[in-house]
């Protein structure tokens, strides 16, 4: 004889609060802290913006995690990079931001992504050129934002130019990005992170080698 | 029990309002963060944004308020100013809404401040790096009287279909013999879209040219968030034969003296008696002090 709750096997995994990663102490403050310098990253690009240090799930930039903690909710749909979806992460942004995990990254607004992504940035939502800001906010987990500079960039939010040095970029992101950037009004923004440190590089901004 | 109700008071914030901080809620805060990131990043580009009621009526700032409510830290050193003027109405209001909501420090000193919430002008103090200028906005859309419908302008920023503009200056040309618009005069940034800069007086379109602050526009009614970045391009309209020129005075301000700020004709007597001072009440106080200062040495 069976019993009805028995026979029914849930559709979702149920949310695991063991081991589930911490969020803010104090979201009100801490939010508008991370939105500041993620608002300064993108409005002068190039420029490094430190976040506290923070736990974050395994794989996870402190970064990365605490952008995520700031800026999502059950308004944005996330798409995350098949290497970097763990249980762990998943749990932890469904239980703090109630975000839904999305599986195409052309509804995605936000990224969450390492620089070895499969295919072009056109993958993700571009925007129209009546509505640009519909568009992709990427996070990019790279190596360091600290190497030796040997980009220069150039456009809004910089006075003259700016070199910046980014390590764990494959060889084909130059050219994406110079791609991203003919692309404008349309295009993807890009939020890079390592460890604790935040750079911006928005669609308007020329990158040279 | 009469002992009750002091305890239960004494878990209520200091400030004592009752709001969250800065008074917008958390969900309405990302949305519009989300927003300015996009705004930043498409300068000159009205984003749409889900704008909330406010405790005061359209047309007082509401815009402005709620980007500033957004971007606000309890670090922050706020400067509000209507016109120029610390000590007006909307700019006292304002100053006094967020010192107690969000319980940040306010100042009247244009270098002090980190975010200066503004309606119609820019400080004449230049600003620097780090600081924000938030914009109150009336109509985001500059070719809102010339187009009436939002499909069509939203197609003409899609193909940067401005010529229509200039039509507009030129007709300023054809019958007055120079462009007559003084304020709220449009401006190309960063060589794409045409912006309307809020009601500033044109005095002021060269003071966002390669701004090192980041400015940020608010328009409450019309539910619109745009940006400039800092360092940013920005051009206002003209003609090759009739290029941009801002006014001039031939009156130096009756108090400080200044021969270059933006003077507002203040009418002193029922005799036709007039003077002309500066519009930007913390640069003439600056200006007052320093004077002060040299005299008494």
């Amino acid at each position: 004889m069976t019993t009805p709750n028995q026979t029914r096997t849930p559709k979702t995994p149920a949310l695991s609060l063991t081991g589930l990663c911490g969020g803010f102490d104090d979201p009100v403050q801490q939010s508008q802290q991370v939105f500041r310098r993620a608002l300064t990253a993108l409005s002068e690009p190039g420029t490094l913006q430190t976040l506290p240090a923070a736990d974050a799930p395994t794989g996870i930039h402190p970064a990365a995690y605490q952008l995520c903690l700031a800026l999502l909710d059950a308004e944005t749909p996330l798409w995350i990079a098949p290497a970097l979806k763990s249980e762990a992460l998943v749990s932890a942004l469904r239980f703090h931001c109630g975000c839904r995990i999305v599986d195409d990254p052309g509804r995605a607004e936000f990224a969450l992504i390492s620089p070895d992504i499969d295919g072009e940035l056109t993958r993700f939502a571009q925007g129209s050129h009546e509505y640009p800001d519909r568009s992709t906010t990427l996070i990019v987990q790279v190596g360091s934002l600290e190497a030796t500079a040997d980009w220069t960039l150039s456009g809004p939010g910089i006075d003259g130019t700016r070199k910046v040095g980014i390590t764990g970029l494959d060889p084909r992101w130059p050219g994406m990005l110079a791609d991203n950037h003919r692309r404008f009004p349309c295009g993807v923004d890009i939020l890079f992170t390592a460890g604790s440190v935040l750079m911006g590089l928005p669609r308007t901004t020329r990158v040279e080698i | 029990m009469t002992t009750a109700f002091p305890d239960q008071t004494t878990d209520t914030p200091a400030d004592a309002t009752g709001y969250n901080f800065a008074y917008l809620d958390e969900q309405t805060k990302r949305m519009i963060r989300r927003c300015l990131l996009k705004a930043v990043a498409v300068p000159g580009y009205q984003v749409p944004f889900g704008g909330r009621e406010m405790p005061l009526p359209y047309g007082w700032g509401t815009g402005g308020m709620q980007v500033t409510a957004t971007v606000i830290g309890s670090d922050d050193v706020l400067k509000v100013i209507d016109q120029g003027a610390d000590d007006t109405t909307n700019a006292v209001s304002i100053r006094r809404f967020f010192a107690r909501t969000a319980g940040v420090a306010t100042t009247e000193s244009t270098p002090q401040a980190s975010v200066i919430q503004t309606r119609h002008r820019i400080p004449e103090t230049p600003l620097s790096r780090g600081q924000i200028l938030v914009y109150q906005v009336p109509i985001p859309e500059p070719l809102r009287f010339i187009e009436p419908r939002e499909t069509e302008t939203r197609k003409m920023h899609a193909l940067q279909e401005y010529g229509v503009m200039h039509v507009k200056l030129y007709e300023d040309i054809a019958r007055f013999g120079h462009i007559a618009t003084t304020y709220a005069y449009p401006v190309k940034v960063n060589g794409h879209y045409v912006m309307d800069p809020s009601p500033i007086p044109k005095f002021d379109n060269p003071k966002m040219h390669g701004c090192p602050a980041l400015q940020l526009f608010g328009a409450g009614r019309e539910k619109r968030i745009y940006a400039i970045p800092p360092f940013t391009r920005v051009e206002s309209l003209d003609f090759e034969d009739h290029p941009f020129e801002v006014q001039g005075w031939d009156q130096t301000c009756e108090f400080c003296g200044s021969d270059h700020s933006f003077l507002d004709e203040v009418v002193i007597d029922d005799y036709g008696g007039r003077i002309f001072i500066c519009s930007d009440t913390d640069y003439c106080n600056q200006r007052l002090d320093a004077d002060a200062r040299k005299e008494a040495v």
